[in-house]
């Protein structure tokens, strides 16, 4: 695997994991929201 | 923010540290982070560590002696949330810092540049915290729980404790997006996942676990925040809401939160006992599967810790049988790290006797815990003693013991110096004497009825909390052991490459202070393949 590659590989792997924690986040403030 | 070490790979190579305070304040080095992470951890250790001398103080008799109800109410929020966020959590980011690049043959973290903003927010986040010490009202004192609606009546810390949490999440969701991301692609060619060392793989699980509930807790705060200062009623009764609905989110952050404290122990412990057994880990893909369940586990128990707040017959079943049910991968963990030592040419160096220490004593907490999963049972530990009792057993001897474990296993790889054997030794036996002198008490006050939480209380419990308190202060006094070995480890012998003889792995074919920079050309596959074979 070149740089290139792996740097996108990377930036991916960064972007979908942090997308996952935000859904979380957001998630269950909405359960709050939708509870209350 | 997005750089990655792949950007940073050419401009490094051929030097070494930046001289002064901005090495430390601008590092990208994994190793120059994790250091600070350790330091930090230490720090906050014995910060935590004060706090629990003047809880155990104040209870070492019967009567109000040295601090006010509402101080001390203080003491047992703070202490906790110093440890668990401050002292336990950055030892193990610390401790991934410096050896999954190492480990796995990286260069680094994968992006080192938010490697070193999720160490710098962390003494932010805790100045924070200790800051409300000398605030009106004083610090937090709602336990760590921070359950509505009496976290609500903090005085001004509130905002401060808030705003810290917050932080403290965000640098711990930092760190667990950059062990992923580090893991899954910057790992040696031919070292595939099943050939991952088990800190690393513990490590792999842990990350996850906490980017699914560190957003959590966060959320739960969030709610808190606009329910005290923008007029919501997420949890306010008076206005539609549902305190037992805090007590939910709380428990699904707070429940994985424990293997987050746990897992990477088992890690540690996975590389040691082999290594001291001079034998392979037994049963190393089970140990796997092992952490997996009890990663999946660890998000449906959350409510055993409800079961007196009320809830259907078949909701106490449920979660009372899924939490035993983690006795089972935690029983092969057990099992397989008594197979490894089973015939082995085992020998005793420190970093071993922390690490038998921590298989039988961890295991009393388990049992502990299975104890409290019995739902009929919980009612009547609940909120006693019995339950300080167990998860300091599972933090302490368990977690804490681990990290010690792995810092005097390491210790030669970062520092070239072998540490004084009998000094290591001297604080493995004080510390663990002390460790049960302070803690094993605390089952049978418990069982008596003593309530958590209160710094009085009735004299049919004397003895006990005597003993607990001579304990708890010669633990604390045996720690200043473990500062004198680190410094004195600065000098000492030179150590060796491999250091250990029964060491296998990546990091001990390295030099002895590892490099500034490490596997800038990636390990040969042959090479890579040794860190399992």
């Amino acid at each position: 695997m070149n740089d290139a590659e792996r740097i996108k590989n990377i930036r991916r792997t960064a972007l979908i994991v942090g997308a996952v924690a935000l859904a979380f986040y957001i998630g269950f403030i909405m359960i709050g929201v939708l509870r209350s | 923010m997005s750089t990655t070490v792949a950007d940073l790979h050419d401009h490094h190579e051929d030097h070494g540290p930046a001289k002064g305070i901005g090495r430390w304040l601008f590092s990208t080095n994994h190793k120059d982070i994790g250091t600070m992470y350790l330091v930090f951890s230490l720090t906050m250790f014995f910060i935590g560590g004060v706090m629990a001398m003047v809880i155990r103080s104040e209870l070492a008799i019967p009567g109000l002696q040295f601090v006010h109800p509402e101080f001390f109410n203080s003491m047992t929020t703070m202490h906790a949330l110093i440890m668990v966020f401050g002292a336990v959590m950055p030892a193990f980011v610390g401790l991934a810092n410096w050896m999954i690049p190492l480990m796995i043959g990286a260069p680094d973290m994968a992006l080192p540049r938010m490697n070193n903003w999720s160490f710098w927010i962390l003494p932010v986040a805790f100045s924070i915290l200790l800051s409300t010490l000398f605030m009106p009202g004083g610090a937090p004192a709602s336990g760590w729980t921070m359950y509505p609606p009496l976290v609500l009546q903090t005085g001004n810390a509130f905002p401060f404790l808030i705003f810290s949490v917050h932080l403290m999440g965000i640098s711990s969701i930092m760190g667990a997006i950059n062990v992923i991301v580090t893991i899954i692609n910057m790992r040696a060619p031919d070292m595939t996942l099943l050939k991952m060392p088990m800190f690393v793989w513990t490590w792999l699980i842990t990350a996850y676990l906490l980017i699914a509930v560190m957003p959590v807790l966060a959320g739960a705060v969030t709610m808190l925040l606009t329910d005290q200062f923008f007029g919501t009623s997420f949890f306010l009764a008076a206005g539609g809401g549902d305190p037992v609905m805090f007590q939910h989110i709380f428990w699904f952050f707070g429940h994985p939160e424990v293997y987050i404290m746990i897992l990477p122990a088992f890690g540690v412990i996975s590389e040691i006992i082999p290594t001291f057994s001079r034998k392979k880990l037994f049963g190393h893909d089970s140990m796997v599967y092992a952490a997996s369940s009890i990663a999946f586990l660890s998000f449906i128990v959350w409510a055993h810790h409800m079961f007196t707040v009320g809830m259907p017959l078949t909701g106490q079943m449920f979660f009372m049988f899924a939490t035993m049910l983690i006795a089972v991968p935690t029983g092969v963990k057990v099992f397989n790290w008594v197979a490894t030592m089973w015939r082995g040419a085992m020998t005793f160096e420190t970093p071993m006797l922390f690490s038998l220490a921590f298989v039988f004593l961890f295991t009393i907490g388990g049992f502990s815990g299975l104890m409290l999963a019995a739902a009929p049972a919980d009612i009547q530990y609940h909120d006693t003693y019995f339950v300080v009792a167990h998860f300091h057993y599972v933090l302490v001897p368990g977690s804490i013991f681990a990290i010690m474990a792995g810092v005097y296993y390491w210790l030669p790889k970062w520092t070239g110096h072998m540490y004084d054997e009998k000094l290591g030794k001297l604080h493995f036996w004080t510390s663990t004497i002390f460790v049960n002198l302070a803690f094993f008490p605390m089952h049978f006050l418990g069982l008596a009825g003593m309530p958590r939480r209160i710094p009085d209380y009735s004299t049919q419990f004397t003895d006990f909390n005597t003993i607990a308190s001579i304990g708890a202060l010669g633990f604390g006094l045996s720690q200043l052991i473990f500062v004198l070995v680190l410094f004195r480890a600065l000098k000492g012998a030179k150590a060796t490459d491999r250091v250990w003889e029964g060491a296998h792995g990546l990091e001990w074919t390295l030099p002895s202070p590892a490099p500034y920079h490490t596997w800038e050309t990636p390990p040969k596959a042959r090479i890579a393949g040794e860190a399992f074979e």
